[in-house]
């Protein structure tokens, strides 16, 4: 029998939505529209209508070696052309974000080639040759896996995510990146995510209600869904703790399990 | 923390009663000059300290260091007969009492002010949240 690949055990709501995510045959709902142009303002790496830089020759015109990994992997567009690796960064809040940034890793890793991804508590790096990077970044504040208020694209000092929300709903941000818009009732970014004031200002729509973060949610917690309600979570997570600790790296060496 | 007094550290030397305010979010500065003029013209109340997240007046790291961070929040705040310079989205406000004999009494008025002015809720407890008297620490960045 062929092997399906599964993706996350689980029956509860954060379980079900991981799964989701992380699966690449489920297409990501989109919930809003940013303009590319605007996109990369907030990255802040070039300025819209910018060529981009390269830090090798195209790689039709590299001479590549008779190699047989070169034939197997078709490079993406951004490499091809020979483009720069650049990068951005969410933070996720805790409080019942659509998304924590481990759950970023695992479906970045599950859905797209060509990204190297690094995990922190509270903020989840993507980094990717840079015309790729920014399609990639478009898709992800345009996706559900974004909300306004409890998502930030912050290249530093993320510090925040573990903080209370502000008194608008709004995740703390020392630099200010994003602004409260009382009368349009929607999130604006005034900043590019290393803080350096923007021309203009880019709307990234109205942030979810509370009950509605709580159904889009993959975060487990006390005051929402408790990760041990969902037994077929935790026995894969006491399994997985068993195994590390009776076997190491070399779990298929336990017998009977 | 920031003291609200402008002076330095103003230890009672005894453990007076202290009141805990603990928002549940964090407050803007337009709120925490409001909950500070509530609770200042509360008589028994001999000082107050806020506790919050800080807001840098410059960025600090990334390719921009240096370049002002112009937070909306960061400003100076105005109540009673003082201001300061609030540097802080405040988290957490601890007022110390005068006595032993008027936690009922200032227990009743903040409450009545916090009601007004954090409609997201918050929790108030009594104790004894910080120290009475300078500590080696003090007197080496004299500080008292």
């Amino acid at each position: 029998m062929a092997y399906k690949r599964q993706f996350y055990p689980g029956t509860t709501v954060p379980a079900v939505n991981r799964r989701r995510y992380l699966d690449p045959s489920q297409n990501l709902k989109k919930l809003r529209e940013v303009a590319m142009d605007d996109v990369v303002r907030i990255l802040g790496h070039r300025q819209p209508g910018e060529e981009y830089k390269s830090i090798h020759p195209p790689l039709e015109e590299a001479n590549e070696p008779d190699c047989p990994i070169r034939q197997l992997v078709t490079p993406l567009e951004g490499a091809k052309k020979g483009d720069r690796v650049r990068y951005v960064q969410f933070t996720d809040s805790v409080y019942f974000a659509p998304i924590s940034p481990y759950q970023r890793a695992w479906m970045y890793l599950s859905r797209y080639r060509g990204i190297d991804t690094g995990t922190l508590s509270g903020r989840q790096i993507i980094e990717m040759r840079e015309r790729d990077l920014e399609v990639i970044a478009k898709e992800f504040i345009e996706n559900e896996t974004f909300d306004p208020a409890l998502t930030g694209i912050r290249g530093a000092t993320v510090h925040g995510h573990a903080c209370r929300l502000d008194e608008n709903g709004l995740m703390f941000d020392a630099w200010q990146r994003y602004e409260w818009d009382a009368k349009k009732g929607e999130v604006v970014y005034v900043k590019d995510q290393v803080a350096l004031p923007l021309d203009k200002r880019i709307s990234v729509g109205k942030p979810d209600s509370m009950e509605n973060l709580k159904k889009r949610t993959t975060i487990f917690r006390a005051d929402g869904v408790d990760m041990r309600d969902d037994k077929e979570v935790t026995m894969y997570g006491l399994r997985i703790h068993k195994l590390r600790t009776l076997a190491g790296f070399q779990p298929f060496a336990m017998k009977g399990e | 923390m920031q003291n609200t007094s402008n002076s330095a550290r103003n230890y009672a030397g005894e453990p007076l009663p202290e009141l805990k305010i603990f928002p549940n979010r964090l407050l803007k500065a337009d709120t925490t000059e409001a909950l500070l003029s509530g609770i200042y013209s509360i008589p028994q109340v001999r000082q107050i300290n806020v506790h919050g997240e800080t807001l840098p007046a410059k960025v600090k790291s990334g390719p921009h260091t240096g370049i002002p961070v112009n937070h909306p929040e960061r400003r100076v705040i105005r109540y009673g007969d003082q201001e300061i310079l609030l540097t802080m989205m405040v988290g957490a406000i601890f007022v110390e009492l005068k006595d032993y004999d008027s936690v009922d009494e200032a227990l009743e008025g903040i409450k009545k002010v916090c009601d007004e002015l954090l409609p997201f809720g918050y929790t108030l407890d009594v104790g004894r949240y910080s120290k009475f008297r300078p500590s080696l620490n003090d007197h080496l960045k004299s500080r008292c």
